[in-house]
């Protein structure tokens, strides 16, 4: 019986793929057409993503403020968008993408968060989209989350954020953003992402000091939680999850210091700890050994 | 319009909806989009680095029967560019790919083979396929290689990258994966040694005999002989020029006197760091540069 409810399943999987590719309406995920100009914001889920598409967005065409309603047409992701329609935008591109290291990917913006606070942000991101019940206990999430059970195809935090950074460190085409830092200051940050589209020959920005700011106000917590509020049911990210928890949640760092508890950092720390610290991500545990990261060599 | 326009109007509107058609029926080869299954093994490499031998070797030593053959090596250990996904399925799960690092890729034999031999294997590998032009030598395949400008789907994907891309991306992200590192020119001076490290890694038993028999049966000599008749079989070797072989010199070095020395110091420009890493002894001085990026140091 199972077996012919899974071969059910399938048979609908693929006559539905069917009817996609034969009226043009396949996702773009993976087979997405890539061209040379191309752009990509990428990051592990939770990082941080969405909110640069707000800022990126706000300050490329500054006289139309980015909404959840129109983000997908103004930066969209690879994951929910057509291959055609993503063919017929405006070139240079600008696309959202989680994956890990891709080699045809031409020129990459990767940000990078604390995967502690990534780890609290995923695990109420997996309660909002009905994967894990309200009282699944953190504690029992982390290990998972470490496992990277949730998205296999992104890898866990560290296959992606190291394979990106190990690969593509020294390219005039990879520019790396932390998040806290973009959180800290985001003019400074801003300003290197222009500098980085300016060498990249994208379109031109207005990037004065007064551009910037209007941008980062239009882009902040507040502002997207009030967009969140009219436009959840129009955007592809929100539409069908939990109305009671919020996509923009708390847009902060830290915030794992109270959430989560000793074991579950520690658990964190000893898995991820070398890349963390690498990264200038102070760990809490003094006592973790740091690790260094293995030489991309030979084993003797 | 004159004919010919309208023939082959005709002709590329056919293509279009076979294509089409096939996607839709998920008749194109799994490749990126795989469906991977726990306990999938994958024989990971770049073009041309020994990846059918090595499938060759690991199913004549798993596969008692009857001996692995050009014939029968796709539906044993197959392709992910040969199969669909849906075929992949019902076949036995030792895969071969040449993609970069995927984090699905739970369990990996990774060989590396020295650039300059694949390069140059590479080079009579597209001869034989008929997609080089004819008067183009060596000297200028490479450069075409290297900057990205041939572009080939059989030989080059830009989902698989350059080799350096294919090989630092399998080897930075080694750890928290079962993953078992080969070189091709290991396995030429020892294909027995080489065999048993296959072994232990998947718990394959691995009698001497057994192991003599595997090595026999995947030889240089053999597969030629094997090649001979079963070119016409075999998807790799299918509609290329049957005057050149697929199994070719099988040896290590033969850079020095294929490849001309500019041919040689570019490719140690470009990857010469990797190279020196991996062993390969560089006939230049490397550049200075870094593997690892400052921030994992």
């Amino acid at each position: 019986m199972q077996s012919r409810h899974s071969s059910l399943q399938r048979l609908f999987a693929a006559l539905a793929q069917a009817g996609r590719v034969l009226t043009g309406r396949q996702i773009a995920g993976r087979g997405l057409t890539v061209f040379p100009d191309d752009i990509f914001l990428v990051s592990y889920p939770r990082s941080g993503n969405t909110w640069t598409r707000f800022l990126l967005g706000n300050l490329i065409n500054q006289s139309d403020p980015v909404r959840f309603s129109n983000v997908e047409s103004r930066i969209p992701e690879i994951y929910f968008n057509r291959d055609r329609f993503l063919r017929q935008l405006q070139r240079p591109r600008m696309l959202k993408s989680h994956e890990s290291f891709q080699p045809e990917y031409p020129r990459v913006i990767y940000i990078v968060r604390d995967p502690r606070d990534v780890a609290v942000s995923f695990y109420h991101h997996n309660v909002k989209a009905r994967n894990i019940s309200d009282d699944y206990p953190i504690a029992s999430f982390v290990p998972r989350f470490i496992a990277g059970e949730f998205d296999r195809k992104f890898g866990s935090w560290r296959d992606n954020v190291l394979s990106w950074t190990v690969l593509r460190k020294d390219d005039p085409g990879f520019l790396l953003l932390r998040y806290e830092d973009m959180k800290r200051d985001p003019v400074v940050s801003l300003t290197s992402v222009v500098d980085f589209l300016e060498r990249c020959s994208f379109r031109k920005i207005d990037s004065s000091a007064a551009a910037l700011q209007r941008a980062i106000e239009l882009s902040s917590a507040e502002r997207m939680r009030k967009l969140e509020k009219q436009d959840a049911g129009l955007w592809v990210l929100t539409k069908g999850t939990r109305s009671d928890k919020p996509f923009v949640r708390s847009a902060t760092a830290g915030g794992w210091k109270s959430q989560l508890d000793r074991e579950s950092v520690a658990a964190i720390e000893s898995a991820w700890g070398d890349l963390m610290q690498s990264l200038g991500y102070e760990l809490a545990a003094t006592t973790a050994a740091a690790d260094t990261v293995s030489q991309p060599g030979l084993p003797s | 319009m004159p004919s010919n326009i309208v023939v082959r109007r005709i002709r590329g509107l056919i293509n279009h909806l076979g294509k089409i058609t096939d996607t839709a029926l998920d008749r194109n080869p799994a490749g990126r989009s795989v469906t991977v299954l726990p306990g999938d093994v994958f024989i990971v490499s770049y073009p041309k680095s020994g990846n059918t031998w090595t499938r060759f070797l690991v199913g004549n030593l798993i596969y008692q029967d009857e001996p692995i053959t050009f014939a029968n090596v796709e539906s044993r250990l197959p392709s992910l560019y040969v199969h669909p996904d849906r075929k992949l399925r019902k076949l036995p799960r030792i895969l071969k790919s040449h993609d970069c690092f995927d984090p699905r890729y739970r369990t990996v034999i990774y060989i590396v083979r020295d650039p300059r031999d694949v390069l140059v294997s590479a080079y009579h590998y597209a001869v034989k396929l008929g997609i080089v032009p004819e008067d183009w030598g060596v000297e200028k395949f490479v450069p075409a290689l290297l900057d990205g400008s041939f572009e080939s789907g059989v030989l080059v994907n830009p989902r698989w990258g350059s080799w350096h891309d294919n090989v630092a991306s399998w080897l930075a992200m080694k750890d928290n994966r079962k993953f078992l590192l080969l070189r091709y020119e290991d396995m030429l001076v020892d294909p027995e040694r080489e065999l048993v490290k296959v072994a232990d890694f998947l718990g394959l038993e691995a009698t001497p005999e057994r192991l003599a028999r595997a090595v026999r049966l995947s030889s240089a000599d053999h597969m030629r002989e094997l090649e001979k008749t079963q070119a016409a079989e075999w998807s790799l070797t299918k509609n290329t020029r049957p005057d050149m072989a697929f199994v070719r010199k099988a040896r290590a070095g033969t850079w020095k006197s294929e490849l001309p020395p500019q041919t040689v110091a570019d490719i140690e420009a470009a990857w010469g760091p990797l190279m020196r890493t991996l062993r390969y002894e560089l006939s230049a001085a490397p550049p200075e540069r870094d593997e690892l990026p400052v921030v994992l140091r």
